[in-house]
């Protein structure tokens, strides 16, 4: 059976898609409080907007001994409106059938993938599970603003490690954090206290408008499909993929533009930038992968069934969607031919230079 | 009794008086004379001192003339050095024009070189990354089949042993 949104005939398809993944997992410690925090703030924020939108949610090979993100959702965020969530939980199997390095823990960006092959918004946003989206941004959303072909990005900003606590302590007490997933409430204030910055952000370099990039790409849906979505080619390494995707986008004729505004992050135990150096020395044992592949200087082709196309779905529920595993769905191990030098456009930037990789 | 007085040495007294203002003139010019005499005699010594100061002029202006004439005949010395040189220069000019002409042609050939050498440099640099990551996958999907054959060969063999088939 073909999964499809249930957000929405095609009719009403929304303006925009919102692709997140993530597990029950605990990844950077109390992954499901930060998680549902920010998502019951965006899902405020875009029906305050009156942004048509769907949230399309991947859940990564969930472990088997803990309940899934989609069984605690809609008690943690009662105001979740089930009719603009697609839910797709996908069968573990699938992560270690694809892997090219036992030390990944998370295929990040196929899982991305199985959304932005099944999203129906007119504009795809891919994004990460604990990314505030900022004024700005859900200013751009509104329809009609944003333009084909173009990859919007937007700046992060870090905030400290305690913002929304504070609210948290005044909201429950005393209790437990594992009493109160959900419960926990971050306000503009927050986001917008200069106060509140963990670091100065880093600003977005053109060509390529690199950073975080990982946490906000926007592009029409029918580019997002032109381009085959993220790398699944190379499998290696969860680092670099989100930047790769720009060097491919460049590649393949789309513009990148900063959207105008940033997206906001709250640092955690876990973060990359938090926990890159703990690694040092010893690469190849990250559980990102080398960080030193070429994913600057690269492109890639994927096969047509990128996403998991051919995953066989099954409706567990409305809005809800388990792929199973199948050989079918899985790329080759290995294809060679889907490594290919970037083009170099005429009035566009050169794709990357070759840089040895780093002696630690 | 005209002329009595001249008999005896007398003179009239008219006589007289012209002789004494004949004399008084005579003395009053010789006077004069004698003044002029002196000026003369000085303008005499300042004259001869002109050209005494004259003479030493002239002197100099001739050991001048003399120097010049040296300096002249050594500034027509070196002029014709100097038009040696410049013609030995115009030579040296020549022969490096000649040479810098050879080394343009060489520079414009060497660039070209270069443009040539960077464009196949920057392939081979985008074919090394691209090999790079091609290597990557190989290892990653080699070490992934190995630890699965790894996997399945411990199953196999912990299988063999419960039922004592040999692996």
């Amino acid at each position: 059976m073909e999964p499809q949104s249930d957000a929405g005939t095609a009719a009403q398809e929304p303006a925009i898609s919102i692709v997140l993944t993530g597990r029950n997992d605990d990844h950077g410690v109390d992954f499901r409080t930060r998680f549902f925090r920010t998502l019951r703030f965006n899902a405020e924020q875009l029906t305050a907007y009156g942004i048509p939108h769907e949230f399309v949610f991947v859940e990564w090979a969930p472990p088997a001994q803990r309940p899934q993100l989609i069984d605690l959702v809609f008690d943690a965020v009662p105001g979740l409106d089930r009719g603009l969530c697609t839910w797709y939980v996908v069968d573990s199997r699938y992560h270690q059938a694809l892997s090219l390095n036992p030390r990944l823990e998370y295929h990040e960006f196929i899982a991305k993938n199985v959304g932005v092959r099944r999203a129906r918004g007119r504009f795809v946003l891919t994004s990460n599970c604990d990314v505030f989206l900022g004024r700005a941004v859900l200013d751009a959303l509104a329809p009609g603003r944003l333009e084909s072909r173009v990859v919007y990005r937007a700046q992060r900003y870090d905030l400290k490690e305690t913002v929304g606590e504070r609210r948290l302590e005044e909201a429950v007490g005393q209790r437990r954090l594992d009493e109160t997933v959900g419960q926990q409430r971050v306000a503009w204030t927050d986001l917008e206290d200069p106060e509140n910055l963990a670091r100065p952000p880093r600003a977005l370099k053109a060509p390529f408008l690199a950073g975080a990039t990982g946490d906000f790409l926007l592009l029409d849906r029918e580019s997002f499909h032109q381009v085959r979505g993220f790398n699944e080619i190379y499998r290696a390494a969860r680092f670099g993929i989100d930047r790769n995707f720009l060097v491919k986008a460049i590649s393949s004729g789309l513009s990148i533009v900063d959207i105008g505004g940033p997206v906001y992050h709250v640092d955690h135990a876990g973060s990359y930038h938090l926990a890159a150096d703990a690694y040092a020395g010893r690469q190849h044992e990250a559980p990102w992968g080398n960080r030193d592949w070429h994913s600057r200087g690269v492109s890639y082709v994927n096969p047509p069934t990128w996403g998991l196309q051919h995953a066989p779905a099954q409706r567990v529920a409305p809005g809800h969607w388990f792929l199973d595993f199948s050989w079918d769905a899985v790329p080759p191990m290995v294809d060679l031919r889907g490594v290919v030098i970037p083009a170099s456009r005429v009035g566009r930037p050169s794709p990357g230079r070759y840089a040895p990789p780093r002696s630690e | 009794m005209k002329r009595p007085p001249r008999i005896l040495g007398l003179v009239p007294a008219s006589g007289y008086d012209a002789l004494e203002e004949q004399r008084a003139k005579a003395e009053s010019r010789a006077g004069k004379l004698a003044q002029q005499l002196e000026e003369y005699r000085a303008n005499s010594r300042v004259w001869k001192t002109k050209a005494e100061d004259a003479l030493g002029e002239l002197r100099k202006a001739q050991e001048a003339t003399a120097a010049a004439q040296k300096q002249f005949r050594q500034i027509e010395k070196q002029r014709d050095e100097h038009s040696r040189n410049a013609q030995k220069l115009k030579e040296e000019l020549d022969k490096v024009r000649r040479l810098q002409q050879e080394r343009a042609a060489e520079l414009a050939d060497l660039k070209q070189r270069l443009a040539e050498s960077e464009r196949d440099l920057v392939i081979a640099r985008e074919q090394l990354m691209a090999i790079e990551v091609k290597l990557d996958i190989l290892e990653g999907a080699a070490n992934v089949l190995d630890g699965r054959t790894r996997e399945l060969l411990t199953r196999r063999s912990g299988l063999g042993t419960e039922s004592g088939t040999a692996v």
